[in-house]
């Protein structure tokens, strides 16, 4: 199964905008242990960069490393061509962020926490807070103090403080987190709307099929090493290809198919060969089982979705193969 | 700076602890007029149950410029309590409560950020101070304390203000604790361990050299017994603020904030 990138902004990794993030050869270590390995990234203006990875493979370090709260141990990030540290305050004006799950002052109304932020970045006072109270649909808890909120307004909050100062560069960790499904529908709405506006995004997930529909381009990172990068639109390519076939008889037709040189596995109600000659071929497989007397009543050629191309590639390096 | 001076007293502001704090003052300013009080009639204090029967009191007198003494000793002992609970809080919180990562990327300098909280704290612990001083007078005149003069309360207003200025110097370190702890309890910890240090290396004799000893001694809580602190004393409790405040903004600027 192909994943659809309809509605997402077009632009490659080289985008004609320019290169917004630049991450070369950066390695993060916490004494020995190597939280983050050699990793080069570079994300065009436009872009809907999506890193993907279990937990504690490295997405927050780098991020934190995009934002210059962690300094790399070795290599370089830099924003706009320009190095990120502590003391570059101009490149942070023209980026909005949220890291980890959303912090704010429990004592201060939503409306007070995202005035304080105005103020903290030098907008003038006709800041657009009720702008963007409306835009993440804040309105009614505009008042309310935000130890108060639910988890899903407190990431609505985050995501406002992020994006108040309409920043040409958003960086996310796990943007989608605690939102529920009409929340995570509208977020992704409003991620693309801003990057098609020319906004770029680098989001971290580990929410697979939600990275699916928004992002341009995937980084798989595992154990701090980014192992793979691939546009969207390229998944197709990248995933394989398999034969689902359905039968009454499981066990029965296991065996035909083995006899027969496939290499079936048992996959719910149902059976997948990865075999190139059962894709190439599925009546070839529907003349065998018939032929064998458990004949199919199903047969589909499918594509891997990102989850599954995602738990091939972090699976196959765990075992050594990747 | 003016933004987060403006952010920092909005925090402060919509917290309890400036009230807590001068309530904390508030009653220490009563309790020492209650004293006064007690002394300037102990058999009318026994008589009203104030006092227990067999109490003596010693030191102390019933006049304005014992109050004021006793006012300038509760800033040095508040000074490095309350004062130093100030500091905690206001760095130690966006450490526990998760919102320093909203700090470290903007277009306000991790140097603003700090030096705001030390500015905000530090005109906080003055404007407890004031409330000490200005509520004293107001204690102090309706148990119509003996020995006033404007000389003596001038005296003890500077007085006041100099200790204060010393524990608002000293508690400076509580900050890059509460930085470097990232959160309260290292913090706290510090706290208590120079209190106790401070105590213990007055009575050995030196705590004219241990800064902060300074403010009580200066303060003459132990009386007149200490050696009297001299600009060596002075010149390490400026050092110990001048490195604690620089060592905040270096560590703001340097540490890995994984938090």
């Amino acid at each position: 199964m192909t994943t659809s990138t309809a509605g997402k902004p077009r632009l490659g990794a080289t985008g004609a905008m320019g290169t917004v993030i630049k991450v070369s050869s950066v390695t993060k270590r916490y004494g020995p242990v190597v939280a983050v390995d050699r990793v080069d990234v570079s994300v065009a203006a436009g872009e809907i960069y999506a890193l993907l990875g279990l937990n504690g493979a490295g997405k927050t370090t780098l991020i934190r490393m995009l934002l210059g709260m962690v300094r790399p141990t070795e290599g370089q990030v830099s924003l706009w061509g320009t190095p990120v540290s502590a003391r570059q305050r101009a490149v942070w004006a023209r980026v909005g962020y949220l890291v980890e799950t959303p912090a704010a002052y429990p004592e201060l109304s939503v409306r007070e926490n995202l005035r304080l932020v105005a103020r903290l970045r030098h907008l003038p006072d006709s800041a657009p807070v009720d702008e963007v109270i409306d835009r993440l649909g804040l309105r009614e808890y505009a008042h309310r103090r935000a130890r108060t909120l639910s988890l899903g307004n407190a990431q609505r909050l985050g995501l406002a403080k992020a994006l108040l100062h309409r920043p040409p560069l958003l960086i996310l960790d796990e943007p989608a987190n605690g939102l529920d499904p009409a929340g995570v529908v509208e977020i992704r709405d409003l991620l693309l709307g801003l990057a098609e506006a020319g906004t770029t995004v680098f989001v971290s997930s580990h929410v697979l099929a939600e990275v699916a529909r928004l992002a341009t381009r995937i980084g798989i990172i595992h154990n701090g090493r980014l192992v793979r990068q691939l546009d969207t639109d390229d998944l197709a390519g990248w995933a394989r290809p398999s034969l689902r076939v359905s039968t009454r008889d499981l066990a029965s037709a296991t065996d035909v198919l083995r006899r027969a040189g496939f290499h079936p596995t048992a996959d719910g109600d149902g059976l997948t060969l990865p075999d190139e000659q059962a894709v190439a071929a599925p009546d070839e497989v529907a003349t065998v089982l018939v032929a064998a007397g458990c004949p199919p009543t199903h047969l589909t050629v499918a594509r891997e979705d990102l989850e599954t191309y995602f738990l091939r590639t972090v699976g196959g390096l765990d075992g050594g193969n990747g | 700076m003016g933004e987060a001076i403006w952010a920092e007293v909005l925090k402060a502001r919509r917290s309890r602890l400036p009230w807590l704090t001068v309530l904390a003052f508030t009653v220490a300013t009563g309790v020492g007029g209650l004293f006064m009080f007690i002394l300037q009639d102990p058999d009318r204090a026994r008589a009203m149950g104030l006092l227990g029967a067999k109490a003596q009191l010693a030191g102390g007198a019933a006049d304005w410029p014992g109050y004021f003494a006793l006012l300038t000793q509760t800033i040095a002992v508040g000074g490095a309590l309350i004062f130093g609970v100030i500091v905690i809080w206001t760095f130690g919180r966006e450490f526990s409560d998760h919102t320093v990562k909203d700090l470290l990327a903007l277009p306000t300098s991790r140097t603003t950020i700090v030096a705001a909280k030390y500015t905000v704290t530090a005109i906080w612990c003055l404007a407890l101070t004031t409330q000490t001083y200005l509520l004293g007078l107001a204690v102090g005149a309706a148990l119509r304390l003996p020995g006033w003069t404007t000389a003596v309360a001038a005296e003890a207003l500077a007085h006041l203000m100099a200790t204060a200025v010393l524990a608002v110097l000293l508690v400076t370190t509580l900050g890059l604790a509460a930085s470097v702890g990232r959160g309260y309890l290292a913090a706290i910890g510090v706290m208590f361990l120079t209190v106790f240090l401070a105590q213990v290396i007055a009575v050995l004799g030196y705590g004219h050299l241990f800064p902060w000893s300074v403010p009580a001694i200066y303060s003459q809580i132990g009386g007149t017994d200490h050696p009297t602190v001299g600009p060596i004393g002075y010149s390490l409790v400026v050092a110990v603020a001048a490195a604690s405040v620089t060592a905040t903004v270096v560590w703001w600027h340097t540490a890995d904030h994984t938090q």
